[in-house]
């Protein structure tokens, strides 16, 4: 057993993706079988593993992804984001409240997005960073912030992004786009996700390839050992959060592009499962561990997870306490391991 | 010396890959002092860990007051009448003397605790052992001796009958040895068995009664320490005789350049108006007692703790550093005496940390040049002969005198031309200690200059051309190595400045 466990280890393959990335494409396979069989006992024979189900569980679910992404830097410098849900929220509802009330053009107000979500990053950051505040103190305290100006700007109100036959709908095509193919036939090519695995390759080289990613993931792993070496510990930390709320605001757009509506002062449930997907990745909550793929695959979990508890009847309300044990289970295994290499 | 108290039989220890202990046997006496030696990674503290339960032997006996025993945790071991005096203190800095004492087992009044009984009881454990501290004083505002202290009062008022204690005097001045050793002294008189881990051979001569000698895990053999010499010890220890002999004369020029001039450095109550010079290929040595302010005078010097005044200049030009950024473009590098925590990033490999503070000149545009980056950490792996086997190590994996290098590597690769080693052989082996010394010796002969900081005697005289002598916080002696004698700087490092400074008014009266 033993043997053959490290032999399955030294495979190619296993030695480029990581033990632990394997470990949760294993994961998701057997969620996929899970809800299947749960699904057909609890709902009388409905199948889970249908085509529809996958594209349904993946366009419902990716935006999660740059959430994920944006967390994983910070986690990586040794700090935490809860603020990222409500950050994206704000981002959407001011946008989008943009151009429905004061006929900002659409691309303007895409644009708009990812900046809104830089601010809140930079902000933070700053706090974090250069006053040296506690990052759970203050992404928390930027998570009310981010719902409380979404909010006050909107006047409370809803907002809805246009649907893809109005004027400006044309943002959806970045989600989803379809294409009529010669036959007649329709094909949906998902942008969205095509965009996120391009971000994820980014981040992937800035954090593995670049100065600034070494110094995030060096400075998580001893911050004061990297000043001393003569770095300015504050600029790199700063930066990350400042990444991960440009990827808050940026998912907005794959968020509304998905669910056209955004409500005031919520969000925050987004929060956990960005982090849930991080940490089951293999990004250690230590920080100075830091994996995009496993950030990745880690999104896909979460999302598989809606889609099942759907698929089984489920309210969606059941998908938080899940998506918490979920966490919990998954800081587990990362201080276990720390642990063990101690 | 009494009868045999605690026999260690065959004991025998294995990790993944490492065969820790390998059928060691050793034995302690009631009132005698049992020397446990050997290099570091000898397998010291793996036999003290087995024996008190932390780990789980694979095989062997333990006996204890003529039964066999079996701890499975340090408490079981600690409730039998076996205590670790540790390295590194476990302390509750913010709680008192007393309630450290008496964690976990504080005497009641009811439902609450009775701190009255609690502190009349910690006042007799230091009658015992004569020793002065207030039980109410909070953990943290004691000098490390007196923490000990607590410590080996805390193991007595557990009933304890072997205490073992591990590398005690490591962070202590020689005046506080000077009293550990009486109270230790006073342990042995009283029938105490008491298993003494210590590198510095000058104790064990000073202090023990037999010396166990440990190398690879083994049980290399056991002699009187009355009828062995030094000498014999290290032979067992090392396979090899090391010889320390004190530099005698200057190899720095007299006429060499000045790099580095410091004037009137004032940061916090630690560094007081201390001003010297530093010249190209000297190694300057700072002696004193630990706590006499000269890791706050490097760190102060090195940007990496603000600093109220004091003026730098380097090669002749006046610099300003208020960060450690701005003391590394400046040509300086700190070395500090704790590597784990401010030295190295364990969780990263030797090139990451190679090129921590250089990584700018190994970046092609926005991407990290990693053929660049890997050929300079080879070089410096070769150079300094660090043993790995690979670059691609992770820091953790090493031994505290390769993480050294991999320290020293950093500091290379940026080609900094003033260099201060903070405490540079603390924990690490005899071995690797030697080599060092051979570095710091090459660097400073290719044109470096060095600050070492240092609390070992013979370290600094056998290292320094010159050395200046520091006490709370002051410069209170400066010395060329040939007019240097032990004597004389300890008598700097241990001056009352009180007592100087009425000297000082009364000559200038008698003028």
């Amino acid at each position: 057993m033993k043997a053959m466990l490290e032999r399955f280890k030294s495979l190619r393959l296993v030695r480029i993706m990581g033990f632990n990335r394997v470990v949760l494409i294993g994961v998701i396979i057997l969620l996929c079988l899970i809800f299947q069989v749960l699904s057909g006992v609890l709902n009388h024979g409905n199948v889970f593993l249908t085509y529809a189900r996958f594209t349904s569980a993946i366009n419902y679910g990716y935006f999660i992804g740059f959430l994920a992404l944006g967390v994983t830097f910070v986690i990586a410098t040794g700090g935490i984001d809860f603020s990222v849900g409500p950050v994206m929220f704000a981002a959407a509802l001011i946008s989008g409240y943009c151009f429905n009330n004061y006929h900002f053009p659409m691309w303007v107000s895409l644009i708009m997005c990812p900046l809104i979500g830089m601010v809140f990053g930079t902000v933070g950051g700053f706090f974090v960073s250069y006053l040296h505040l506690p990052s759970f103190i203050t992404s928390l305290a930027l998570m009310q912030i981010a719902k409380g100006v979404g909010s006050i700007f909107t006047k409370t109100q809803n907002v809805s992004w246009p649907g893809s036959t109005d004027p400006g709908g044309w943002y959806r095509k970045l989600s989803n786009l379809e294409v009529t193919l010669g036959n007649g036939s329709k094909l949906n090519i998902p942008t969205g996700l095509i965009i996120l695995i391009i971000v994820a390759v980014i981040c992937s080289i800035v954090l593995n390839k670049t100065r600034a990613g070494r110094y995030m993931i060096c400075l998580g792993a001893n911050r004061e050992a990297v000043r001393l070496s003569g770095v300015d510990t504050r600029r790199w930390e700063m930066l990350a959060y400042v990444i991960c709320g440009t990827l808050a605001g940026l998912a907005a757009i794959f968020y509304v592009g998905c669910y056209t509506t955004v409500q005031p002062v919520k969000g925050d449930t987004f929060n956990n499962e960005a982090i849930a997907a991080c940490v089951m990745g293999g990004t250690s909550m230590a920080g100075g561990l830091a994996s995009i793929l496993g950030t990745v695959i880690g999104s896909f979990i979460i999302a598989i997870m809606q889609e099942g508890i759907l698929s089984m009847g489920f309210n969606i309300a059941f998908q938080y306490s899940l998506t918490a044990l979920i966490l919990l289970g998954a800081v587990i295994a990362d201080v276990m391991s720390r642990r063990r290499r101690n | 010396m009494g009868e045999v108290i605690l026999t260690m039989k065959g004991i025998d220890k294995s990790f993944p890959g490492v065969h820790a202990l390998d059928h060691v046997d050793f034995d302690v006496r009631r009132g005698e002092v049992h020397a446990l030696m050997g290099e570091n990674g000898a397998g010291k503290s793996t036999l003290m860990k087995v024996l008190t339960g932390i780990y789980t032997k694979d095989s062997g006996t333990i006996t204890f007051e003529g039964k066999e025993v079996e701890f499975h945790n340090p408490r079981e071991a600690q409730q039998a009448g076996i205590v670790i005096v540790h390295q590194e203190l476990n302390m509750m800095g913010h709680l008192t003397v007393a309630q450290n004492i008496f964690i976990g087992r504080e005497p009641k009044h009811g439902l609450f605790i009775n701190d009255r009984a609690m502190n009349t009881e910690a006042r007799k454990l230091f009658a015992q052992l004569n020793i002065e501290i207030d039980p109410k004083e909070t953990m943290s505002s004691l000098t490390v001796a007196k923490q000990q202290m607590c410590e080996i009062a805390k193991a007595i008022s557990h009933d304890a009958k072997v205490i073992v204690f591990d590398e005690p005097t490591a962070a202590l001045t020689d005046a506080e040895i000077d009293q550990l050793f009486v109270i230790i002294r006073d342990l042995r008189a009283r029938g105490y068995g008491i298993v003494y881990i210590s590198h510095r051979m000058d104790e064990i001569k000073r202090i023990t009664d037999r010396v166990s000698v440990m190398r690879d895990g083994q049980y290399i053999g056991t002699l009187v320490t009355e009828e062995c010499t030094k000498e014999d010890i290290i032979d067992m220890m090392v396979g090899r005789v090391i010889y320390e002999e004190p530099k005698t004369e200057s190899r720095c020029a007299p006429d060499a350049p000045v790099v580095l001039k410091v004037e009137h450095l004032n940061a916090g109550r630690m560094v007081q108006d201390v001003s010297f010079e530093l010249r190209r290929g000297e190694i300057l040595g700072f002696a004193g007692l630990v706590g006499a302010g000269r890791t706050e005078t490097a760190r102060a010097l090195f940007g990496a703790d603000p600093k109220q005044s004091g003026d730098i200049w380097i090669n002749g030009e006046k610099v300003s550093i208020s960060s450690p950024k701005e003391a590394v473009e400046a040509g300086l590098s700190y070395l500090s005496e704790d590597r784990k925590r401010f030295g190295i990033v364990l969780k990263k490999n030797i090139t990451e940390n190679s090129t921590l503070a250089t990584l700018k000149k190994y970046t092609k545009g926005v991407f990290i040049d990693k053929s660049a980056e890997e050929a300079v950490t080879q070089k410096y792996v070769d150079a300094l002969k660090t043993k790995t086997p690979g670059i691609d190590q992770l820091v953790m994996n090493l031994s505290g005198g390769n993480q050294q290098k991999v320290v020293i590597a950093k500091w290379l690769v940026n080609d900094s031309q003033i260099m201060i080693f903070d405490e540079p052989t603390r924990g690490i082996d005899v071995g690797a200690k030697q080599e060092i010394y051979e570095l710091m010796n090459q660097l400073a002969a290719s044109g470096k200059s060095i600050i070492m900081i240092s609390s070992e005697l013979a370290e600094i005289l056998r290292m320094s051309d010159r050395i200046i002598v520091m006490c709370e916080g002051r410069k209170t002696g400066e010395f060329g190595i040939a007019e240097a004698t032990q004597e004389k700087i300890m008598a700097a490092a241990t001056r009352d400045i009180d007592m100087q400074n009425r000297k000082n008014r009364q000559e200038g009266a008698a003028v």
